[in-house]
């Protein structure tokens, strides 16, 4: 077993591109979720718009990566509104409902065959990201790895997290600043009694859609970053677990808090890539019987994930409140 | 206290309450300086008719309360008047402008504030914070300037003081930090009345204020209502126990089956006939009348 190639695993995809895109997904969950009360279980549909708005813009517009990427951006402005002007006024169950439903209604439009001029469809689009690696400062070439063993990263992966953990650092940045302020007391009250916010005065339903917009840009952003990482999007990977696995990250990090969705969201990585890593390599050892290796073999992936999975029940039982939540704050019960 | 009502400040309570007492006691009467009046309010739920109201005022810097049996539409009354529930139809001004079916946080913003009888803290808040939310205009609370911390500092240090000061005034300075969620139930209640006080109300409506809350609290809970009051506060309150009601009300008015079945100074409505029907039913009502009258 060498445990130093599972840890570099491990290490790569807890720093890696796709913990980028979890943070960011995160940290705007947080803002809905954590210190709005919103029920958005459809946080994939603003990571698909960040990214397919991106996309679109340059591969079938021919318009620069730098008009796309606002695009991506305004179309998560735009369905922050459409969502919450009919449903910000319902119970937290309907909006719940109602975002789930949007977001797989948009994955479903734009990967469907009438789309495909538009948006590749079922065939996925791509287009040159050209414009964003012109700017790496990282040399490249086929031997080149920044890193020790398996936790290295070519000069390509390297500017893409630099940039995108210089993005989930102004993220969390920004989402501190307006969260500690009045304007974030406000949020905080209406998810613990929006009745109450709204006997002292305050407009419910203007500051959950200024919830809902923020939360979304940046859930967009994870999907700009996604769209520039593979040059392109795929409605594959706009499926609703996306949305369950930021909630996972999110609540292992620690919901309500500054840093818990970047923790959570580098936690998830690190411990699912280890999990399935530690399967390759038991499955490689033949340490296992074949009756158990053979059926295990090839499905690493699916486990690593249900042992996520179990981790975050395990999580919500002993540890309600994240890695660095408040206890006390999480076990007090809303009547 | 710190109540925004120059034109009553240092004003006599006797003046105060003088145009009140020369109102004469029956139901819708019209008051001298009424700050609520209220029109063919209705509301139905159902089949039930819970509230009905043909005319009611409610005068401007006293302690109203009002009083009826259970279901009599106290809290419904409340909550329309509020905009926390939508009448079938009426209209009804505040402060000498229509304000029927405007919603609840335009209503508390025009100083029109009100609790909850089932009380309503913000659990994982701590308790300074909870009324720090009560403070009204924080520039602060906008988008645009919450990131840049020293436009709204100043602001919330003064906010904060007078949150300390109320929190002093009402017992709670020692429970300052801890979350709101961890408060008994009569603390809530004293938590809920401090925290729309926050909000510099014009008018301030209680929902039982004094349920829960231990009798040396309510005490000073009820001195709190009447100093407020004698600053310019008009202040309603729903109540059961008629010490109270009799010891701090001005004028009481009195709900059954969704209508003002009597209204008046305490000592006159607390023994009207109708409303000991109205508590104990009417046959009840009208025998035991006449058996008590010598011991009441």
């Amino acid at each position: 077993m060498e445990f130093d190639i599972i840890f570099g695993n491990a290490a790569r995809a807890a720093f890696g591109p796709e913990a980028v895109i979890l943070a960011l997904a995160a940290i705007g969950l947080n803002v809905h979720f954590g210190y709005t009360g919103l029920l958005n279980f459809g946080q994939v549909g603003f990571m698909l718009l960040g990214a397919y708005g991106t996309s679109v813009s340059v591969a079938t517009f021919g318009w620069s990566l730098w008009v796309g990427i606002p695009v991506g951006l305004a179309l998560c402005v735009a369905l922050a509104l459409a969502l919450g002007i009919p449903t910000l006024r319902l119970q937290a169950v309907l909006f719940a409902i109602v975002t789930i439903a949007a977001a797989e209604i948009l994955r479903l439009i734009i990967g469907s065959t009438d789309a495909i001029d538009l948006t590749g469809g079922p065939l996925s689009i791509s287009f040159d990201a050209g414009a964003f690696y012109d700017l790496n400062p990282y040399a490249e070439g086929p031997q080149v790895r920044y890193g020790v063993g398996t936790f290295a990263f070519t000069g390509q992966q390297m500017w893409v997290i630099t940039v995108g953990w210089t993005l989930v650092a102004l993220a969390s940045l920004a989402v501190f600043l307006i969260v500690r302020s009045p304007w974030g007391r406000v949020l905080k009250s209406i998810r613990d009694d929006e009745n109450a916010a709204r006997s002292l005065g305050k407009n419910v339903f203007s500051y959950k859609m200024q919830a809902l917009v923020i939360g979304g840009v940046i859930a967009g952003l994870a999907g700009v970053v996604d769209a520039i990482k593979t040059s392109g999007a795929d409605p594959n990977g706009f499926r609703p677990q996306v949305t369950f696995f930021t909630y996972t990250a999110l609540l292992l990090g620690g919901s309500a808090t500054y840093v818990g969705p970047v923790i959570g969201a580098i936690l998830f990585w690190f411990l699912r890539e280890w999990i399935e890593s530690f399967l390759r390599q038991l499955a490689a050892e033949a340490w296992l019987p074949q009756s158990i290796s053979d059926p295990l073999s090839g499905s690493e992936g699916v486990i690593s994930v249900g042992m996520v999975g179990l981790a975050l029940i395990l999580l919500v039982l002993f540890r309600p409140q994240g890695i660095v939540g408040n206890r006390t704050e999480m076990l007090i019960d809303d009547s | 206290m710190t109540v925004d009502a120059p034109q009553n400040v240092g004003t006599a309570p006797a003046e105060e309450i003088e145009p009140i007492l020369r109102v004469r006691s029956e139901p819708g009467v019209t008051k001298p300086d009424p700050i609520l009046t209220v029109e063919g309010v209705h509301r139905t739920f159902g089949g039930l008719v819970a509230v009905d109201i043909d005319h009611l005022e409610v005068q401007r810097g006293v302690v109203t309360s009002l009083i009826g049996p259970n279901g009599a539409g106290k809290t419904t009354l409340f909550n329309l008047l509020s905009g926390f529930e939508r009448a079938d139809r009426g209209r009804w001004t505040f402060a000498g402008q229509l304000v029927s079916g405007m919603s609840a946080d335009r209503l508390a913003r025009r100083g029109m504030v009100r609790t909850f009888q089932l009380t309503k803290p913000l659990a994982r808040l701590p308790v300074i914070e909870n009324m720090l939310l009560g403070a009204a205009d924080q520039s602060g609370e906008r988008l645009w300037v919450a990131p840049v911390r020293s436009r709204w500092l100043d602001e919330e240090r003064a906010n904060t003081e007078r949150a300390e000061q109320l929190l002093e005034q009402f017992n709670l300075a020692h429970m300052r930090d801890e979350l709101a969620g961890t408060l008994s139930g009569g603390q809530c209640k004293l938590l809920e009345v401090a925290r729309a006080l926050m909000t510099e109300p014009k008018l301030i409506m209680l929902d039982e204020p004094m349920a829960g809350v231990n009798p040396a609290l309510a005490q000073s809970l009820m001195q709190h209502l009447s100093q407020l009051a004698m600053s310019g506060v008009s202040v309603v309150f729903i109540e059961h126990d008629m010490n109270v009601v009799a010891g701090i009300s001005d004028w009481v008015v009195v709900l059954a089956e969704g209508r003002v079945i009597a209204e008046g100074p305490p000592w006159n409505v607390i023994h009207n006939d109708l409303v000991i029907d109205a508590y104990l039913g009417r046959s009840a009502g009208q025998a035991e009348s006449t058996e008590r009258e010598e011991p009441s």
